[in-house]
């Protein structure tokens, strides 16, 4: 049963990435980035990472793409629809990234790990987010107001970026 | 399962890494871009799980933060060049060169 879900689910997202590498609209392309995720989200679910599962749905599924399409709404439908599909030359880098995927693949057949505790302390009193508060807060605290640090950069970068110059 | 999910995150690195490499419209590199990213995240809630040790999915939320700061920026660049030369074909990029 749970094989059977799991070759559904990943059916899913990878047909949702080869949707976003293959369509020529971009709108679209964002719709199969989005079933993309929600795919993930599902082998986050098997995988009982179920806070981790929720923060793809909201921060990917939602912000990013969110993000990606309104600024592709501002920008006019024509000139980013009429663009041709691939690069000249493409045929080289498709070679690159099957070769990518051929070494990715044969490192995860080579791949033995002791899985004795799979499963295991993942979740306090049956509660994945109470375990991941408590690690977070108790050894990952600087990198944690490092990454508030990132997004206020990130921040401030965009605005700079896009602002009017004044003269 | 193991070999399984790591296989699924090979194929989402090598799709996203290719939809980099071959894709005209900027707004679609960055699309594969966040696949790329997301087949790390899966690497690491697969190790997570099958080590026993709730760290890797930590790590996922600091993944997630910087995305989150990569899509920003990338999208503003991507906004001052529609601005500068009304196109977002990666071949018109050149000129951030000059």
């Amino acid at each position: 049963m749970e094989g059977i879900m799991f070759y559904i689910i990943s059916a899913i997202t990878v047909g949702g990435a080869l949707g976003v590498l293959l369509s020529k609209n971009p709108y679209r392309a964002a719709m199969w980035m989005i079933f993309s995720f929600f795919g993930i989200a599902g082998l986050f679910v098997m995988l009982h990472a179920q806070f981790n599962a929720m923060l793809q749905i909201i921060v990917y599924a939602g912000a990013i793409a969110v993000m990606i399409m309104l600024v592709m709404m501002i920008m006019d439908r024509r000139t980013i629809e009429t663009l041709k599909r691939f690069n000249s030359q493409f045929y080289w880098p498709a070679l690159i990234g099957l070769a990518l995927f051929a070494d990715l693949a044969f490192l995860a057949y080579k791949f033995k790990i002791d899985t004795s505790n799979a499963g295991k302390n993942l979740a306090i009193n049956g509660s994945n987010t109470q375990m991941i508060g408590e690690v977070l807060f108790k050894h990952y605290l600087l990198p944690f107001e490092v990454t508030a640090i990132i997004l206020l950069v990130a921040l401030i970068g965009a605005v700079v970026l896009t602002k009017k110059d004044i003269s | 399962m193991l070999t399984e999910y790591l296989v699924v995150s090979a194929l989402l690195i090598a799709i996203g890494a290719t939809g980099v490499m071959i894709r005209r419209n900027f707004m679609i590199v960055l699309m594969s871009l966040e696949i790329m990213i997301n087949g790390a995240g899966l690497f690491l809630i697969t190790m997570s799980y099958y080590l026993g040790n709730v760290s890797g999915q930590v790590m996922f939320i600091f993944v997630a933060a910087v995305a989150a700061s990569e899509t920003a920026v990338g999208l503003a660049i991507a906004v001052m060049m529609y601005k500068r030369k009304k196109s977002v074909d990666v071949n018109d990029f050149s000129i951030l060169r000059k």
